[in-house]
C-alpha cells in the first residue's frame, strides 16, 4: 500500500489560538508542531492525521478522508482521545503536561507543553561514548518516577525509546507521545496496528500482547538505557527470539561502568517477561540504591565555582 | 464489602472447650474459620489453635486486599496448617498428634469459597432454606450416601461422630472445596461444629438465623441448643454472617451462567467481513463530549496559576 506523507500546515499558519511555527515531526499517526500562543509561549501541537486513511495535500487545510475510511479515521480518533485522556489525568514533572485540547479542520489537535531542551536521542548522538554512570542512573531514576505515574492511573507507555524522552536544558527528564498508551483494561484488539519501535518494544509487543505489562515498558528502559551505551538500538526483540545477538552490558562494558549498574540493564532486556523488575519501581529502587557513582574514573569533572561550593555546603 | 457477623463459642457440659473460631476482614476480603480440637486425642484444643492460627496469619499475609486465588489459599494454607500440627506433635513428643476438623470459607467480590476436612459445617442460608452445606467426612455420612441407611438413623447412630478426614493425623487430610459460589444480598453464611448441628435440624437452624437481628438471634439459637443438650452437652461455636451486598451488581464484566435454563444459550458471533467495532462511528457529539471530557480532566488536574 504506496503511503504518501501528508503535508505539514505552513509556519505562520493561524489556528484557534496558536500560530504555528514549524514542524517538530511527523509520525505515522500525527505531526508536531512547534507553535505560539496568544501570549507568545511556545507550545507543541499534535495534530491527529493518520497517514493511510487521509490525505491532506500542498496548500490544502483540510484533509481528505477518503468514505470507505471514514470509520477508521473516527476509530483512530477515539485512540487519540483516549491519549489525551490519559494525558489530562497525570500531573507529574517528569511526564508531558497536556494544556488544551480542540477541534479544527476536520481533525482534532492536543496541545502540549513544550520547553527547551533536545530529546534523549539527540542527546546520545552528541555524547556517544561519555554519558557517564551517574548520568544514567539520575536521568532514569527521574524518568521512572514519571512512568510510576503513569502505571499507577493503569496505563502502560508502551513505546519508551531515546527520541520518546525529552530533556529539559537541567536534564530532568520528560516522557513524551503517549500515541501507544493504552489503557490496560481496555484490551480490545485495536484496529489500527499497533504501535511500536523495533529494538525497544518488548518481545511482549510482538506476540498475543496479552502479556503486556508494566514489565513491557521496563523492558524498553532498559533497551533505552543500553542505548545510551552503545548508541545504537539494540537488536529487535522479535529477532532476539530467534538467535538472541545482544552482546550482554555486562560483558560489553565489563569495567567501564560498576556491574551493579549493568546487571540492572541486563535484568531489564530478560526476554521472558518473569526475569525483569515487575514494576517501574523495583527498577528505580535498583537504579537508586548504589545512587552513588563509584569512585572511578569515569565520574566527569564537576565545575564547581567556589559560590556553588558555598551554596551546596550551606544547604545541607 | 457490607456485611453482619457474629462469632460465638461455649464450653456446654465438657471440661474444656476444644472449638476455636476466628473471623478476619480485610477491605476486600472476608475470612471465617471453625476447628474442632478431637476429644479422643490428646491436646486437642492445641490443634485447633494451630489451624484457626495458621489460617489468619496466612490470611493477612495474603490478602492484599484480596487474594489471588482463595481455593489455592484454602487448599495451600490447610495442607500447612496440617504439618504445623504434626511439627507441634514432633517438637514436644507426643504419643499420640492431636487432631483437628477445619472448616473455612473465604468471601470477596461477592463469591464465596468454602473448604473442609472432617464434620465442621458450613451452612448457606437464602430465603430461609438452606441453599448449600458441606458434606461430613464420616463413615456415617458416608454410610447414608450409599444407602445403607437413612438421614434419621445416622442422626442416632454410634458412630456419628467418627471422621475420616482431618488434620493432625497420620494421613494428609481429605480437604474438600466447594464451588465458587455468588452470594446474593440477604444470604447468611453459617460455620458451626457438630455441638451445634448436632441438635439442631437443618431447617430449624434455616429459619432460626433468619433473623433481622443476627447479633440477637446466634445468641438465642445457641441458648436453645444449650438448653436441650443438657449437662453433658458438646463444645458448640458458631459464626455467622449475613451479606449485605449482590454479586451482579458489582462485576458488570463477569458472566453468571448459573441462572442460565439447562437449553438456554448465549452467543456471541461477529458478522462475516469487518469487525463490527469498525461500524460504531463515533458521531460529532461524541467528538464535542470526548474533547469536554479531556478539557475538564485538564482544569482538575493542572494548578492554574
Amino acid at each position: 500500500m504506496g503511503q504518501q506523507a501528508n503535508t505539514a500546515l505552513p509556519g505562520g499558519f493561524q489556528i484557534e489560538d496558536y500560530t504555528i511555527d514549524r514542524q517538530l515531526s511527523l509520525g505515522g499517526f500525527s505531526i508536531v508542531y512547534l507553535a505560539r500562543d496568544k501570549e507568545g509561549k511556545d507550545v507543541a501541537l499534535k495534530e491527529y492525521l493518520p497517514n493511510s486513511l487521509s490525505l491532506r495535500g500542498d496548500g490544502q487545510t483540510r484533509p481528505v478522508i477518503p468514505a470507505e475510511h471514514l470509520g477508521a479515521f473516527r476509530y483512530g480518533m477515539k485512540c487519540f482521545f483516549e491519549e489525551g485522556r490519559a494525558l489530562a489525568k497525570l500531573s507529574h514533572p517528569n511526564v508531558v503536561r497536556v494544556i488544551n485540547f480542540f477541534r479544527a479542520n476536520d481533525t482534532v489537535y492536543m496541545v502540549m507543553e513544550y520547553e527547551q531542551g533536545r530529546t534523549l536521542q539527540e542527546f546520545i548522538h552528541k555524547h556517544l561514548g561519555h554519558i557517564s554512570e551517574r548520568f544514567i542512573r539520575g536521568v532514569f531514576v527521574r524518568l521512572l518516577n514519571g512512568l510510576r505515574v503513569v502505571h499507577s492511573n493503569k496505563l502502560l507507555h508502551l513505546d519508551i525509546k531515546p527520541s520518546n524522552v525529552y530533556l529539559r536544558s537541567d536534564n530532568t527528564p520528560v516522557l513524551l507521545d503517549f500515541g501507544a498508551a493504552r489503557q490496560t483494561l481496555l484490551s480490545d484488539t485495536p484496529m489500527l496496528k499497533p504501535m511500536y519501535t523495533p529494538g525497544f518494544a518488548s518481545p511482549e509487543h510482538y506476540g498475543e500482547r496479552k502479556t503486556l505489562g508494566p514489565w513491557s515498558d521496563v523492558y524498553s528502559v532498559g533497551a533505552t538505557m543500553y542505548a545510551c551505551l552503545a548508541g545504537q538500538t539494540p537488536q529487535p526483540a522479535d529477532e532476539r527470539l530467534q538467535k538472541d545477538q545482544i552482546v550482554p552490558a555486562m560483558m560489553r562494558w565489563e569495567g567501564q561502568l560498576s556491574d551493579h549498574l549493568l546487571e540492572t540493564i541486563d535484568w531489564c532486556l530478560n526476554l521472558n517477561h518473569l526475569y525483569r523488575p515487575q514494576t517501574a519501581f523495583a527498577l528505580q529502587k535498583a537504579l537508586a540504591e548504589h545512587g552513588a557513582p563509584p569512585a572511578s574514573a569515569d565520574k566527569p569533572p564537576i565545575k564547581t565555582s567556589w559560590f556553588g561550593r558555598l551554596f551546596g555546603k550551606s544547604r545541607k | 464489602m457490607r456485611f453482619t457477623i457474629y462469632q460465638e463459642s461455649r464450653q456446654g457440659g465438657r471440661k474444656n472447650n476444644e472449638d476455636r473460631l476466628a473471623h478476619c476482614y480485610s477491605r476486600d476480603a472476608l475470612m471465617m474459620v471453625i476447628a474442632d480440637g478431637m476429644g479422643g486425642h490428646f491436646y486437642g484444643e492445641v490443634a485447633a489453635q494451630i489451624a484457626v492460627q495458621t489460617m489468619t496469619a496466612a490470611f493477612q499475609r495474603e490478602a492484599q486486599p484480596k487474594l489471588e486465588d482463595p481455593f489455592w489459599f484454602l487448599q495451600k494454607n490447610i495442607g500447612n496448617a496440617h504439618h504445623a500440627i504434626l511439627s507441634y506433635c514432633e517438637a514436644h513428643k507426643l504419643k499420640d498428634s492431636p487432631r483437628t476438623t477445619i472448616v473455612v470459607c473465604v468471601i470477596q467480590d461477592n463469591v464465596a469459597y468454602w473448604a473442609h476436612a472432617g464434620d465442621s459445617r458450613l451452612y448457606l442460608i437464602r430465603e430461609g432454606n438452606v441453599a448449600a452445606r458441606t458434606r461430613d467426612h464420616s463413615q456415617v455420612q458416608l454410610m447414608v450416601d450409599e444407602g445403607l441407611i437413612t438421614a434419621e438413623q445416622a442422626e442416632t447412630h454410634p458412630e456419628r461422630n467418627k471422621v475420616y478426614s482431618c488434620l493432625g493425623g497420620t494421613h494428609m487430610p481429605e480437604v474438600e472445596c466447594s464451588r465458587k459460589t455468588p452470594l446474593q444480598a440477604g444470604d447468611i453464611i453459617a460455620l458451626c461444629t457438630d455441638g451445634i448441628w448436632g441438635m439442631l435440624p437443618n431447617d430449624i437452624l434455616a429459619r432460626s438465623l433468619q433473623h433481622p437481628n443476627l447479633l440477637q438471634a446466634v445468641p438465642q439459637c445457641m441458648d436453645r441448643v444449650e438448653q436441650w443438650a443438657g449437662a453433658h452437652g458438646d463444645n458448640l461455636s458458631m459464626i455467622v454472617v449475613r451479606w449485605e451486598d449482590t454479586y451482579s451488581e458489582l462485576t458488570h464484566s463477569s458472566v453468571s451462567t448459573q441462572t442460565m435454563g439447562p437449553n438456554e444459550f448465549t452467543t456471541q458471533l461477529d458478522e462475516f467481513g469487518r469487525n463490527p467495532h469498525y461500524k460504531s462511528d463515533l458521531s460529532d457529539d461524541e467528538i464535542e463530549q470526548a474533547i469536554e471530557e479531556i478539557r475538564a480532566a485538564i482544569d482538575k488536574y493542572s494548578f492554574k496559576k
